[in-house]
């Protein structure tokens, strides 16, 4: 396809299919945070050059960088944000936790953080300390200094 | 000079995703140096929003399926070019077979850069400081590469040319790493030192080893972030290789490996402490080699 064409691409987002028409060199950020008709302001742009991890998201389970992945690329992929972690109201566990342990300061990088976990808990229910450490290194946070959210992920992989 | 990171990436003309190897190469003859190829995108990204790099076309080969995955065959291992840095980590072909490799990739980056970026995109970006070169020219991996002539191998060693330099051609596409597999006896260890977590390496050092009876049998020794390129220190290997094992004899291989290199200061180390690491990175990682081999011996 050629930049004389504004390419239609299909995204599924937390469980809805979306529709939009984009410039060819638009990030999975972009199109999420401001081409959508529910603008998912979730994922944050924070460095643009892969080492904050404020803008993960998930795809097939797995924490990507949507600022560093054109949205061309993930046409019809499906795609977990933030905003797709809570049912029906009900706080995921690790939201459930963040709250609880005092994880969250400005929030900036809390959706990211959380997703990244959750991607953790997934493949490995019980880590320990060093493990949550090290999964999470992706993720930077300012505010917090990770105690809270280390054990915030702790608490959450305890049930 | 100052890099500026611009919220929006550079425009380009063209974007394809070619369901075969052959469409691919060409496409990138068409696009006539102008076209990149995209696979994970955690370098091509980064530098396309830093201006350093404003393709026209983009050729993204992630539908390529006979280029992913990881296979063990009789008398090697192969890494296909869609193969993550991730599939790398996690695959229980490479632990077992090539310790350092897993070692070397589960340092690198964070799991999200992992879980997109390839192992054949480290190598073709050809960073000198890049963390899988070191762990595979001392494995003495070669790659398979398809251009508009055809079909053809080049080993590892002859692969780097400069900084974010390789012997490819715009137009050619690695398919493929293939690794030898290690004789019986052999030890590994990577090994290398950073500022933060998740950086790139001051020094790197990679190390195979094999020893029968206390008599090194023979070594291959890698570095990385010291030279224009990844480099092996033959030097110092020809110190080691063919003689018995001591403190004395291996101080000595490590002292030749750090002369071996011709490092430069940058943002994150000096020359001079680049030369002292690597002297001790090297000593470090011969001897975890042998204790491997001798946990090995033991069973």
């Amino acid at each position: 396809m050629s930049s004389q064409q504004k390419p239609k691409i299909t995204l599924k987002v937390n469980g809805k299919s979306y529709e939009a028409d984009i410039d060819l060199h638009r990030t999975l950020l972009e199109v999420l945070r401001d081409d959508l008709d529910s603008n998912l302001t979730g994922a944050k742009y924070g460095c643009g050059q892969g080492e904050c991890g404020a803008c993960t998201v998930l795809i097939d389970g797995k924490a990507v960088l949507s600022c560093l992945t054109l949205a061309l690329a993930v046409n019809g992929r499906e795609i977990e944000t933030i905003e797709g972690l809570a049912e029906n109201g009900k706080l995921h566990l690790l939201q459930e936790a963040f709250n609880s342990n005092g994880a969250i300061q400005c929030g900036f990088c809390t959706p990211g953080v959380i997703l990244t976990a959750k991607s953790l808990l997934d493949e490995n229910p019980d880590p320990d300390e060093e493990e949550v450490r090290e999964y999470l290194k992706g993720n930077l946070c300012r505010c917090t200094g990770y105690v809270k959210i280390i054990e915030a992920v702790l608490t959450a992989s305890k049930g | 000079m100052n890099l500026i990171f611009h919220r929006n990436l550079p425009a380009y003309d063209q974007y394809f995703l070619p369901k075969t190897t052959e469409e691919a190469v060409s496409l990138l003859a068409e696009g006539n140096k102008e076209a990149k190829i995209l696979a994970g995108g955690t370098d091509l990204l980064v530098q396309m929003r830093n201006r350093q790099l404003v393709p026209k076309c983009i050729v993204n080969i992630s539908s390529l399926s006979e280029l992913s995955g990881i296979s063990l065959n009789e008398h090697s291992v192969r890494l296909g070019a869609l193969a993550t840095l991730r599939d790398v980590e996690v695959s229980p072909i490479v632990k077992k077979e090539f310790p350092l490799l897993h070692e070397a990739v589960s340092q690198m980056a964070t799991v999200q850069v992992r879980n997109m970026g390839t192992v054949v995109g480290n190598l073709c970006h050809g960073s000198p400081g890049a963390d899988t070169p070191p762990p595979l020219l001392t494995l003495e991996a070669d790659v398979k590469v398809v251009g508009p002539d055809g079909v053809k191998t080049i080993s590892l060693d002859k692969f780097f040319t400069g900084p974010r330099d390789t012997v490819l051609n715009p137009n050619e596409l690695v398919t493929e790493v293939r690794i030898p597999k290690l004789q019986p006896n052999s030890g590994t260890a990577f090994l290398r030192l950073t500022r933060v977590a998740a950086d790139l390496a001051k020094v790197n050092v990679a190390v195979v080893l094999r020893v029968k009876n206390g008599i090194c049998e023979d070594v291959k020794i890698a570095l990385g972030a010291v030279a224009p390129t990844p480099i092996r220190a033959r030097k110092a290997e020809e110190v080691l290789r063919g003689n018995m094992l001591n403190e004395k004899l291996i101080e000595k291989t490590a002292q030749t490996a750090a002369e071996d290199t011709s490092p430069i200061t940058d943002i994150r180390s000096t020359k001079e402490y680049r030369k002292e690491v690597s002297k001790v990175l090297v000593r470090r990682a011969i001897n975890i080699c042998i204790k491997r081999i001798k946990k090995g011996e033991e069973g």
